[in-house]
């Protein structure tokens, strides 16, 4: 059976890496045959080597962006989902506290750079802040929808046992919500990295965004690619990342594909 | 218990549901006794509020006025002492549990135990234990949902069409398979369907009710002999109770 699952990835790898080969050949011939100026568009090699020449550079500042994307996940997924755990068990709550938090998400978080500077300085912290802010609101979303989500006839079931509202969130909410956990997980995830690069960008001072800014004031389109490359292979790898968790965790669940 | 106390009393019950379109009587005026130990259907048409009865009884549901009693106390005292089982048209199980898991659950919740493997093998899944309810057939789900509300001993059992989704095979073997498990276990049960012939054939008292608004037309005794059997059916007692119920169904339209 994990044969089975190994293979079935390969065999659904396969096609995109051919894919992704075919572009990148065509874009070297392209570059080649059109004699397109290297600062608009870097043959593939050249990208390449930009990456191959320096990669202790690439890959400590994708750490670094890393480091505050998941951070920022992180704190946002826990302090979203308990948020959620009192708006699902309360219509007033949820009232209460929805306004606020649609105000989060529909405010552009760029506006707020410069105060997330001053309250959490220039290290880190407003990183961590930006990709939190990003990511705080499809989580809470979907697990207010994914805790209320619960089988009716499951709940009559336990409420006629006289179960506790905690042995209901134990046995019941918590694992409905989980298929509504992962799908927001699938929007956060690549959602943290922009957080994260955004605010680089803005702060100007580590990570990937900071890369990017050197690149781009050398004129050194190639590194500007294999920034860009870097940081796609980031989102991908943590989209399947938590794809993987997904499938193992959700083995019952009709969306996980069995 | 063997004070002869009723094991259900309804008392003048009435509910209405507030929606858009102002309130709907979903029941009224609902008086209803049933004795420890007895079977008892409640057959009617869609909407006339048969599942409402069922779930003010079970204390999901607080009616406006009337009184409710189980075995002498309140339905939430009722739910306390785990009097209820309950067993719903559509399974509810959990798909995330094995059919062994999803039958421990009343266990874990009330602090009972109980040899869940034997209660299996005696509804006929003992060997779709570690079976996920996604891989079972939809009568196989509901013997599943028929073990789990039996498992903590609960003193009266409440279904609500527990065979209604399923194909008229599953249903057959479905219902012989209760009557099996109540000629032994002589639990309380009180059973919604709109199949007066399976009201017939399992009960010892049908009550026949009408919509709008929700209310009790006739209750009739069932004086088949037991143990009862598919065989019954082609009697013409049982013929005579059938034409019966569907006469005062029809008079009420
Ligand atoms: N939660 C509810 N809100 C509003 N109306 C309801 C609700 N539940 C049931 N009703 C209405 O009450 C009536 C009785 O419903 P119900 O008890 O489900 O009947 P039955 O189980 O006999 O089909 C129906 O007209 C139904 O539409
Ligand atoms: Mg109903």
């Amino acid at each position: 059976m994990r044969r089975g699952r190994l293979s079935g990835l390969a065999a659904g790898a396969l096609p995109p890496a051919v894919f992704v080969l075919v572009l990148f050949v065509a874009w070297d011939l392209y570059v080649r045959w059109r004699d397109v100026k290297a600062y608009l568009l870097s043959p593939p090699v050249e990208v390449f080597r930009a990456l191959a020449t320096d990669p202790g550079r690439f890959a400590d500042a994708a750490a670094e962006s890393l480091t505050a994307a998941l951070g920022g996940l992180l704190i946002a997924s826990v302090v979203a989902f308990g948020l959620a755990v009192v708006m699902a068990h309360s219509r007033t709550l949820e009232r209460a506290l929805y306004p606020p938090a649609l105000l989060v998400k529909v405010t552009p978080i760029v506006a707020i750079y410069p105060l997330l500077a001053i309250w959490f300085g220039f290290g880190i912290g407003p990183k961590v802040a930006i990709a939190a802010l990003i990511t705080f609101f499809p989580m809470l979303v979907n697990a207010v929808v994914g805790l209320r989500s619960i089988d009716p006839q499951a709940h009559d079931f336990m409420r006629v046992l006289h179960a506790s509202r905690w042995q209901v969130f134990w046995r019941l909410r918590l694992p409905s919500s989980l298929p509504y956990v992962f799908a927001a997980l699938r929007i956060s995830v690549p959602l943290s990295l922009v957080g994260a690069v955004v605010a680089e960008f803005l702060s100007g001072s580590s990570g990937m965004g900071q890369l990017i800014l050197i690149a781009n004031g050398d004129f050194d389109t190639a590194g500007l690619f294999g920034a860009a490359l870097v940081l796609a292979a980031m989102g991908v790898s943590l989209t399947a990342a938590v794809s993987y968790v997904e499938g193992r965790v959700l083995t019952w669940h009709d969306s996980s594909g069995g | 218990m063997s004070t002869g106390a009723a094991a259900i009393e309804v008392r003048g019950l009435a509910h209405r549901y507030h929606g858009a379109e102002g309130a709907l009587q979903a029941l009224d005026r609902i008086d209803l006794s049933v004795a420890d130990g007895e079977f008892v259907s409640l057959v009617g048409p869609s909407g006339c509020g048969k599942t409402t009865l069922l779930r003010a009884i079970g204390g999901l549901l607080r009616v406006e006025t009337g009184e409710v009693q189980v075995l002498g106390v309140d339905p939430e005292e009722a739910q306390q002492r785990r009097l209820f089982g309950l067993v719903s048209q559509e399974p509810g199980l959990l798909p995330w549990r094995s059919v062994e898991a999803n039958v421990r659950l009343p266990l874990e919740v009330t602090g009972a135990a109980a040899d869940v493997r034997a209660l299996l093998t005696r509804v006929g899944i003992g060997e779709f234990a570690r079976y996920a309810p996604r891989q079972l057939s939809g009568g196989m789900r509901q013997r599943v949902a028929l073990a789990r509300a039996l498992v903590h001993g609960p003193r009266v059992l409440l279904m609500d069409e527990p065979f209604g989704a399923l194909d008229e095979l599953s249903r057959e073997a479905m219902r012989l398979e209760l009557l099996r498990l109540w000629e032994s276990e002589r639990i309380t049960v009180l059973f919604v369907t709109h199949s007066i012939r399976e009201a017939v054939l399992l009960s010892d008292r049908v009550v026949v009710m009408a919509p709008r608004p929700g209310r009790i037309l006739d209750d009739l005794r069932v004086p088949l002999p037991r143990p009862r059997t598919d065989a019954l059916e082609e009697t013409p007692e049982f013929a005579a109770l059938v034409t019966r119920i569907r006469a005062v169904l029809r008079e009420a339209q």
